[in-house]
């Protein structure tokens, strides 16, 4: 029940992530596509409301052109310029220069446009034939209320976030659609590796117990080879074993932290894979200072130790060498194998990442010290080199 | 300075008095006669040339040179009194006069 929702979790959290992502660039491009089709809505309704208002305008302009050929015909008596309270108005020469203006900002005023709107006002020019008074253009100015400008964005809000949710929904469906063969599949390895890690428990105990029990000092040498290559077996078996579990229930078991004798930890794992490592002619060296002392769970610190030391033995020659260092705050793994380039040192954390897939294992070991450091704040540093081997540096503040 | 300055002013009115007379002389002179004033005119190429660029160009364009074609007045009024002469001002004196009628005319500033 456990594993299963553990299992779950760390499916649902990789597929969130690539969910978010694609969902991410999904909305992006689905605003971008909204943005211009809201420009172009935006563009179309000031249209309208400017053709509705030339109308209008144009009326206002033949009455004040009139006023204006009365005024020409009459200019030595009346100099009074026709004005009315529905708009303003001014007129221009041919070479643009003002000759008269009622209008509320006339510096700004773009001749060679027909009807437009700045600001809070509309202005429509009218290019006359006759030049009543010398003025060629005649501009007509009114009040734009906005009520247009609030009805499209009002338009533009409502009809914009309601296709923007469905755009988002839409992706949504097929982001999943996409993304269900990969989860199939991601799901159908996490079931494979719960069952057996269920399955393993029993047998390898068994093994194991029943090989400690057999007094191998007096059984034949031949046989007493064999006994130890079960047992080398039965021990590789009950390493993943352990990985697998700590893998698929860590996040159910509460950690229990207490001053763990790191000393005597290390030298005990060293001392367990010593058989192992014998299988391959590699020696285990130690240097362990006493005393050293860490607050942390003693069964996720031993898997931390286990896998760097499974990984030197994995990853070694035949008769290479392992080193340990053990220092206050320092814990150093050594290794003579074949050793990894900077794009290999990058990915080494990733879950299921094996770089030789003929040293066997499933690619969790290192990615389980990732996560038992990062929940303890240790500090991972790793220094390999192509064919020499490599070195695995974990800190802490000690 | 305050002298200075005071010539200057004085230099100034005397020069455009003087363009006031090149104008009153050969312009206003002339067209007393006529049934029709010089205002009208001058609205009559302000309807058709609109700038005071364009007015004064085709004015001493018609001045320097007066045909048919280019002449504002009602065809009437041709018929009685005939095309104006060529004048006979030089360039300077004919520009004067021109801005001396366009300043005595003009539209802007008057409009109410």
């Amino acid at each position: 029940m456990s594993a299963s929702n553990a299992t779950a979790t760390s499916i649902s959290h990789s597929e969130r992530r690539t969910l978010l992502r694609f969902l991410g660039l999904y909305a992006f491009l689905a605003l971008l596509i909204l943005i211009l089709g809201s420009t172009i809505y935006y563009t179309l309704q000031k249209d309208l409301m400017l053709q509705t208002k030339r109308l209008e305008l144009e009326e206002h302009s033949k009455e004040l052109i009139d006023g204006l050929k009365l005024l020409h015909i009459y200019f030595d008596r009346y100099r009074t310029y026709p004005r009315n309270p529905l708009y303003r108005s001014a007129i221009y020469d041919a070479d643009k220069v003002r000759i008269f203006s009622t209008l509320k900002h006339p510096e700004s005023v773009q001749l060679d446009k027909v009807i437009y709107t700045t600001g809070h006002v509309i202005h429509y020019i009218h290019v006359l034939d006759s030049y009543y008074l010398g003025a060629k253009y005649v501009v007509v100015e009114i009040d734009d209320d906005g009520e247009w400008f609030l009805q499209t964005w009002k338009n533009l809000l409502l009809y914009g976030g309601a296709m923007l949710t469905l755009f988002l929904l839409a992706g949504l469906a097929l982001v999943r659609l996409f993304l269900a063969p990969m989860r199939n599949a991601i799901r159908l390895l996490d079931h494979f590796i719960k069952d057996t890690t269920h399955e393993l428990n029993t047998p390898v105990n068994a093994i194991l117990s029943n090989i400690e029990m057999i007094d191998t000092q007096n059984l034949e040498p031949k046989l007493r080879k064999k006994i130890k290559r079960i047992e080398i077996a039965a021990r590789t078996i009950s390493n993943i074993y352990q990985d697998l579990t700590y893998l698929v229930l860590n996040h159910k078991i509460a950690s229990q932290n207490r001053e763990v004798d790191l000393s005597r930890l290390v030298q005990e794992r060293a001392d367990y894979f010593k058989i192992l490592a014998e299988s391959k002619k590699i020696e285990i060296e130690t240097d362990i200072q006493p005393g050293v002392k860490l607050w942390i769970d003693e069964g996720k610190m031993a898997r931390l130790i286990d896998n760097l030391l499974s990984n030197a033995i994995k990853y070694n020659r035949r008769g290479g060498e392992i080193f340990v260092r053990l220092r206050p705050g320092e814990l150093l793994v050594q290794d003579t194998g074949s050793g990894m380039d900077e794009k290999q040192i990058k990915e080494v954390f990733k879950r299921y990442k094996r770089f030789d897939t003929s040293a066997g294992g499933f690619g969790i070991g290192l990615n389980i010290v990732a996560m038992i450091a990062k929940e303890y704040g240790l500090h991972i540093d790793i220094h390999s080199k192509k064919g020499k081997g490599s070195e695995v540096f974990i800190q802490w503040n000690g | 300075m305050e002298r200075l300055s005071v010539t200057f002013l004085l230099l100034l009115s005397l020069l455009n008095a003087e363009n006031v007379n090149i104008y009153e002389r050969n312009c206003v002179a002339c067209h007393k006669r006529l049934t029709v004033s010089l205002d009208k005119f001058f609205f009559n190429y302000l309807l058709k040339h609109s700038s005071e660029r364009r007015v004064k160009e085709a004015l001493y364009d018609f001045i320097k040179n007066p045909t048919k074609k280019k002449v504002l007045a009602s065809e009437e009024l041709i018929k009685q009194y005939g095309l104006m002469p060529k004048t006979a001002l030089s360039d300077t004196d004919l520009r004067k006069a021109i801005d001396t009628y366009w300043e005595t005319y003009k539209v802007f500033g008057k409009i109410k």
